[in-house]
């Protein structure tokens, strides 16, 4: 059946086809992060504050202008600020059903402002996908299965993926005693994939956009990951841990996914996603 | 018969402006019609004559002023927006506080096809 609709052929989903969402058709759901705040938005922790909300772009340049998206005219666009370090997350927010595999899949590429007339290729610090998960009612933990892809760090090249089940501190919002927050999107306490340096196709300026496949699988029953691949490259998951802590009052059978882009120069980097496809075995 | 989409996306949160301020680039190519609102959280000092210039920009690097303009809200909780059609692609706003005040905003752009 997929074959018959040349979108999905390019995926291999599991047995049932959650969501699939084609930024051609809008922005279906994707919205930006904000961090928790109660009473005033100055109580929201520093690092989520500049946050922004993401864009339908037809990826134009000044040189060439609109290079579109893999199929149609729209990739889905998550941008930082032009400050070296600055982040920006876009998720889209469900529950589950059922606990079993669950499987993401994108076709994504990232780029530089192209406002210099240099290849720019180590601006963009990373870009990554982040599950926010929870058991159901009763159950024991909240789980947040952390990737990146880790470009550049300081200017230097790293080109690898990288896992974070490091956890950062909890902090009170406000006074109510009913709100917390954590700065999980922290720089620190990633560890490296076992084997995953890759080099992808940034391309040779930046206004040239070359498409990638990512798939992340994970088991929502042993909260253990299954897959990591991007294009011809498939990686050993079985030693990584996901990000765990105990439940919290208000996330049960929570299934988010999350994109991340972080920025390595004071340029803005984008991180465009074509279509994303999120399937389960249920 | 499919309906028109609509998106609003706030553009700025708890920033704020004094002097000059431009809010980020936002692509809205695929949308008609665009209406900005500025709402003050907080509006402090000599605020007459703050005002917003919508700008628009072929490649989000390089802004010209499209030619709409409206006055900055001037006291707390007020709101003031602005209304432009025909714009291509790249949307931002272009703010202009007088010397010695400051606004602490909530910008949002509403967006449609």
């Amino acid at each position: 059946m997929a074959h018959a609709d040349p979108r999905l052929s390019r995926y291999d989903p599991l047995g049932r086809i959650i969501y699939f969402d084609d930024f051609d058709e809008g922005y279906n759901g994707w919205v930006g992060l904000i961090g928790n705040y109660e009473g005033s938005l100055d109580t929201m922790l520093p690092g989520y504050q500049p946050l922004m909300q993401p864009m339908l772009s037809n990826v134009t340049h000044w040189d060439t202008g609109s290079h579109g998206a893999f199929d149609g005219t729209y990739a889905l666009k998550t941008a930082t600020r032009p400050v070296k370090g600055q982040q920006n997350v876009t998720l889209k927010r469900i529950t589950f059903r059922q606990l079993g595999r669950i499987q993401f899949e994108c076709y994504f590429a990232f780029k530089p402002e192209a406002n210099t007339m240099q290849l720019s290729e180590l601006d963009v610090r990373s870009i990554g996908v982040i599950f926010d998960l929870q058991h159901g009612e009763g159950g024991a933990n909240r789980v947040m299965p952390h990737i990146r892809y880790l470009n550049a760090l300081d200017g230097v090249p790293m080109a690898k993926w990288q896992y974070k089940f490091r956890r950062q501190p909890f902090h009170d919002i406000g006074g109510s005693g009913k709100t917390v927050s954590h700065y999980h999107l922290a720089p620190e306490g990633w560890d490296d994939v076992p084997g995953g340096a890759q080099k992808l196709c940034y391309n040779e300026v930046p206004t040239k956009i070359n498409w990638h496949y990512l798939k992340i699988g994970f088991d929502l029953k042993t909260m253990r990951y299954t897959e990591l691949r991007c294009n011809d490259r498939s990686f050993d998951v079985s030693t990584m841990l996901p990000m765990t802590m105990p439940a919290m009052a208000n996330l049960w059978c929570m299934l988010n996914v999350c994109l991340l882009v972080e920025n390595d120069a004071d340029k803005r980097s984008f991180f465009y996603v074509d279509s994303a496809l999120l399937s389960g075995e249920f | 018969m499919a309906i028109a989409r609509s998106h609003t996306a706030t553009i700025a949160r708890n920033e704020v402006w004094s002097g000059e301020a431009v809010t980020e680039p936002y692509e809205a190519g695929w949308a008609r019609e665009a209406i900005f609102f500025v709402r003050a959280l907080e509006a402090v000092g000599p605020l007459a004559g703050a005002a917003a210039q919508v700008q628009i920009s072929a490649d989000g690097m390089h802004w010209v002023d499209e030619g709409t303009s409206f006055g900055l809200p001037d006291r707390d909780g007020a709101v003031t927006f602005g209304r432009v059609a025909r714009f291509g692609n790249w949307l931002r706003l272009r703010c202009r506080v007088p010397d010695g005040a400051t606004l602490r905003v909530v910008a949002a752009l509403t967006l449609k096809e």
